[in-house]
């Protein structure tokens, strides 16, 4: 076994070159650190249904302290489409994150506070040069309420017998089933760390395990969904919603390729209905597959830019269950399919322009969208 | 084993933009060196400008040398070592602390060993040589950056003499 003596003054003698000795003394206290970055992107879209707009779709602000090694707080604030007015429907200002991590150990990072839900790609990673098409998959908007964040305690880390794999796991508040409808799935239903109902403690978690090229991830929700109410139930587990979703990332020479699918179950979707009439889905699925190749890697091929052809495929039904005696409404199972282009002349930096062609099993209010957009992240 | 002196200093050596230098601790700096070099080897400490280069060897014979970096991550510092052999190869790098939350899989043998046997007239950038890993972009152009500059330094020290 090597031998080392590891007090704090150590001398070490150069001889050869005659730089003379040195001492190295080590200032082994952590720093104070406190780091600014952030991500945004801008917009143009030209639905066929409508007039073009232009918008600041986000703008982010990333700030983090580290207060020593352990212990920090990182926040993102965020503004969408540029403005907030009294009395405008558009805009939002949000915390979309801030919490505390304590560091134990590798395996071992507590975190406590407003946190991103560990599901599927985009809800966590949605940093404009990190995916492929001007708005994020309307599969991460519709199924997966993106970017769905919620107030709890937690721990995240790396498991320690198996290289590359990781977990997050987290006790958060949970959904209010009061929020949910047909249109817009269990969106409404978060919290996002406003006021937010406690009554239905949620756990959530995800495993995933990565390698150069590849990472692949499986991610779980259950909680109840009744907050309280004196129909759907007061128990902390009443009326409960079960989310299970799957995802992949896979990089080979200049080919790239990522899909995610979820499965969302509401046993109770009936008396949830009932309660307030309306109609809500039993059962959400679907999932998306896109594929990418770098053209750069073909045409100009000393390049470490990177122009990106791609096209991706969304496949999902915001109502694949109803509750026994209702009907579907066919127009929620939904097509997308995106084909564009990606330009990053760096890592985090990046243009893009795609063309969306947007369907539903009903047949109607189909619609063509050409989009362009700058984004960035630092 | 008994002959071998082996001398390991935790020290602090700023990669631009590191900022405020962070410190390798000696356990893990001395198992990395062990792992890299095998057991019982003589490490000095050789100054060039403001930065410590390790020399490692044992008995009359060089068997490389190794700095210790740092880069900052999302907002953390990543300390890591790298280690090239007498005729200026990467030997291998290590991830000696990673303070992050996500991103950790720098510090994993598979993407680690893409670096093995590379020298500075290779590429060591993202896509062209390194290959990246999803969800963990910001630590893997962070430390490829580092381990180039650093690698770049070594050679050139010890092409220009300045470290034997």
């Amino acid at each position: 076994m090597p031998r080392y003596f590891p007090t704090p003054k150590i001398l070490t003698l150069v001889t050869a070159l005659g730089f003379g000795a040195t001492a190295i003394a080590v200032p082994l206290a952590a720093q104070e650190r406190t780091t600014v970055g952030g991500y945004g992107e801008i917009h143009y879209v030209d639905p066929s249904t409508g007039h073009p707009t232009v918008d600041v779709r986000r703008f982010v602000l990333y700030l983090a302290h580290s207060f020593n090694d352990n212990i920090a707080v990182r926040s993102e604030l965020e503004i969408e489409d540029a403005k907030v007015e009294p009395s405008g429907a558009a805009g939002e200002v949000e915390v979309e994150q801030v919490f505390l991590d304590y560091r134990l150990r590798d395996w071992l990072t507590l975190r406590t506070g407003l946190v991103l839900v560990p599901v599927g790609i985009i809800n966590e990673t949605h940093e404009p040069p990190t995916f492929n098409g001007v708005a994020r998959p309307a599969f991460d908007q519709d199924v997966i309420p993106t970017t769905w964040r919620e107030i709890g305690v937690g721990a995240v880390g790396t498991v320690p017998a198996v290289a590359g794999l990781s977990y997050r796991v987290f006790l958060v508040n949970g959904l209010r089933a009061e929020g949910f409808s047909g249109a817009t799935g269990i969106r409404e239903g978060s919290g996002e760390g406003q006021n937010a109902s406690f009554a239905n403690p949620s756990l959530t978690g995800r495993l995933e395990w990565a390698r150069p090229g590849l990472r692949i991830g499986g991610s779980f929700w259950y909680g109840g969904t009744a907050n309280g109410d004196s129909v759907l139930g007061t128990g902390s587990f009443a009326a409960p919603l079960t989310l299970v979703a799957a995802d992949a990332r896979y990089d080979v020479g200049a080919a790239s390729f990522r899909g995610e699918v979820a499965n969302i179950s509401a046993s109770d979707a009936g008396a949830i209905g009932q309660r307030y009439g309306t109609v809500i889905a039993s059962r959400l699925a679907g999932g998306y597959l896109e594929a990418g190749y770098n053209l750069l890697a073909v045409l100009a091929h000393s390049s470490s830019q990177k122009v990106i052809a791609f096209v991706r495929h969304e496949r999902y039904d915001l109502q694949a269950g109803v509750p026994a005696g209702v009907i579907k409404d066919r127009s929620l199972a939904r097509r997308v399919t995106t084909f564009g282009l990606t330009y990053k002349p760096l890592w985090n930096v990046v243009f893009k322009g795609d063309y969306q062609l947007v369907r539903n099993r009903a047949g109607v209010g189909e619609q063509q969208i050409v989009s362009l957009g700058v984004g960035y992240q630092f | 084993m008994t002959r071998a002196l082996l001398v390991v200093v935790s020290l602090a050596v700023g990669v631009a933009p590191a900022g405020p230098a962070q410190a390798a601790p000696p356990a893990k700096l001395a198992a990395s060196l062990s792992r890299l070099f095998g057991p019982g080897t003589r490490v000095d400490s050789l100054r060039v400008d403001s930065n410590v280069v390790l020399r490692i060897s044992r008995g009359d014979s060089l068997l490389g040398f190794a700095q210790v970096g740092n880069v900052i991550g999302k907002d953390q510092p990543i300390t890591f070592l790298v280690a090239v052999d007498p005729a200026d190869r990467l030997k291998d790098i290590d991830v000696l602390v990673y303070r992050e939350p996500y991103g950790g899989e720098v510090a994993y043998e598979p993407w680690r060993k893409q670096f093995r046997g590379k020298t500075a007239a290779d590429s060591l950038r993202v896509g062209k040589g390194i290959r990246s890993i999803s969800g963990a972009t910001i630590s893997v152009q962070a430390v490829t950056a580092g381990v180039r500059r650093i690698l770049g330094d070594l050679t050139a020290w010890h092409q220009a003499g300045a470290i034997r």
